[in-house]
């Protein structure tokens, strides 16, 4: 399962990273960081991965 | 496919705008989306299809106006709130950028440093109203120089926004007796737009300067100045003064934050979670489609009950407990999407300072005597909360 990130309508809220942190997180100039860009989300964090999509105040994460 | 049930009280009179929970529950009873009888559209008021139609911004429109009547839905015209596709995306950079999380990094110290002000005037006094002495106190203290509101008539401003908020209702007496103040505010924004009597260096003057680039119309810039105003203030004034209330009246979880202040940005989304400061906003539907199995005829409106969905038994365990550990995070308060509230961050970082402010300052908040709820048809605040703040 891939997570496909939009970048331009990310605004950066974070609340992925408090989600899934081992897949979203926000670097030192609160820009998205997807650890897993272009790669299937591994299994053991693929509900975390969920949740973190869920959450996305403008729905700039979704299931790829 | 079978059509919504009808829910025949009217959720919009004065009394339900008082106590609107019990009607919500009732309406929730009924199914995910209900007819008002009163108000002739169907209201969305299940947690999972409010989402839904959140999300499918290509059949949910917001261009026509996402009020319940066709005057303030044609006087807002030009908004962000009342746009969609390119138009909205372009408008939503134009200001929405220096509203981001990141662009608002510069000023947590600033607005930490003003909330920590507010508590302190707060504690030096026996008792206090939490809504006019603290909620309103801090997002006025600097809100309008962000967006470059002239310094001169901001009176004005609190009874003007809420106005504008008030006629996004149904045509009811509220709205047509808030129209002239909402009118008054466009003429201003108008005004000030013609004169350039923004603030050097606030959002109001980025405006000005990207329609003297051509990247927008000067035309364009009266609505765009409310549309980053008027919501910025009546808003964030309920979350934190429902907070104060809650807080002040559920010391257990008063406690759970102080033993772990981590518990901040989630008790946040706790409080837009149990008293939604936004009621409902209305879409137009594009297309015939369904929603939860009902037929939504092309070119009807329904109505996404934020402050319904927050509340819904199928969502969220005891919906109406406030409980600062449980996670918020699937709250719709601030809306979602495309059209998901442009301004979620500032309010959050407001928020959030006003309790860690609290939270270093202050031992317990006491109750004085009972809250009092105002009037509005969209925005639900709290108009006066007797406290008084007992320091650490």
């Amino acid at each position: 399962m891939k997570i496909i990130a939009d970048y331009d309508r990310c605004e950066g809220h974070g609340l992925c990273a408090d989600q899934a942190p081992d897949v979203f997180d926000l670097d030192d100039e609160g820009d998205l960081v997807h650890h897993f860009d272009d790669q299937d989300v591994p299994s053991a964090l693929e509900d975390a991965a969920l949740r973190a999509v869920d959450s996305c105040p403008v729905a700039a994460l979704r299931r790829g | 496919m079978t059509s919504a049930p009808t829910y025949r009280p009217d959720v919009y009179s004065p009394s339900a705008i008082l106590d609107p929970y019990p009607h919500y529950r009732r309406m929730r009873e009924l199914g995910p989306v209900v007819r008002l009888s009163k108000q002739r559209v169907h209201a969305v008021v299940h947690h999972a299809p409010c989402k839904e139609v959140l999300l499918a911004d290509d059949v949910f429109r917001s261009e026509r106006g996402v009020g319940l009547n066709p005057v303030a839905n044609r006087l807002s015209r030009g908004t962000t709130l009342n746009s969609d596709d390119e138009d909205h995306e372009r408008r939503r950079t134009l200001l929405a950028s220096r509203l981001t999380p990141k662009a608002l990094r510069s000023m947590r110290e600033e607005v930490q440093a003003r909330a920590d002000a507010v508590v302190d005037a707060a504690l030096a006094l026996d008792e206090v109203d939490g809504v006019a002495d603290i909620a309103r106190a801090l997002p006025t203290s600097f809100v309008p120089d962000l967006i470059g509101w002239p310094r001169e008539g901001r009176e004005n401003l609190l009874p003007w926004a809420g106005a504008t908020f008030d006629v996004l209702g149904p045509l009811n007496g509220r709205t047509l007796r808030a129209a002239p103040r909402s009118l008054a505010m466009m003429r201003f924004a108008r005004s000030v737009v013609r004169r350039r009597d923004v603030l050097p260096g606030s959002m109001g003057a980025d405006l000005l300067g990207k329609a003297d680039e051509g990247a927008i119309g000067h035309g364009e810039c009266p609505a765009l100045m409310i549309d980053y105003l008027a919501p910025s203030l009546d808003t964030t004034i309920s979350a934190i003064a429902s907070a104060l209330w809650l807080l002040a009246t559920h010391p257990q979880q008063w406690s759970a934050l102080q033993s772990d202040p981590s518990l901040v940005p989630n008790a946040v989304n706790e409080v837009v979670r149990i008293e939604s400061p936004l009621r409902a906003f209305a879409r137009r539907v594009a297309v015939d489609t369904t929603i939860a199995g009902t037929p939504l005829r092309a070119g009807s409106r329904v109505v996404v009950f934020y402050a319904s969905a927050n509340r819904d038994e199928r969502a969220w365990d005891r919906p109406d407990e406030f409980d600062v550990t449980r996670d918020a995070t699937q709250q719709l308060g601030f809306g979602q999407g495309a059209h998901g509230c442009a301004g979620q961050g500032l309010a959050r970082l407001e928020t959030q300072s006003i309790l860690r402010s609290l939270l270093e300052r202050v031992d317990r908040i006491e109750l004085t005597g009972p809250p009092t709820w105002g009037q509005n048809n969209i925005i639900h605040a709290l108009d006066r909360l007797p406290i008084r703040l007992v320091a650490a």
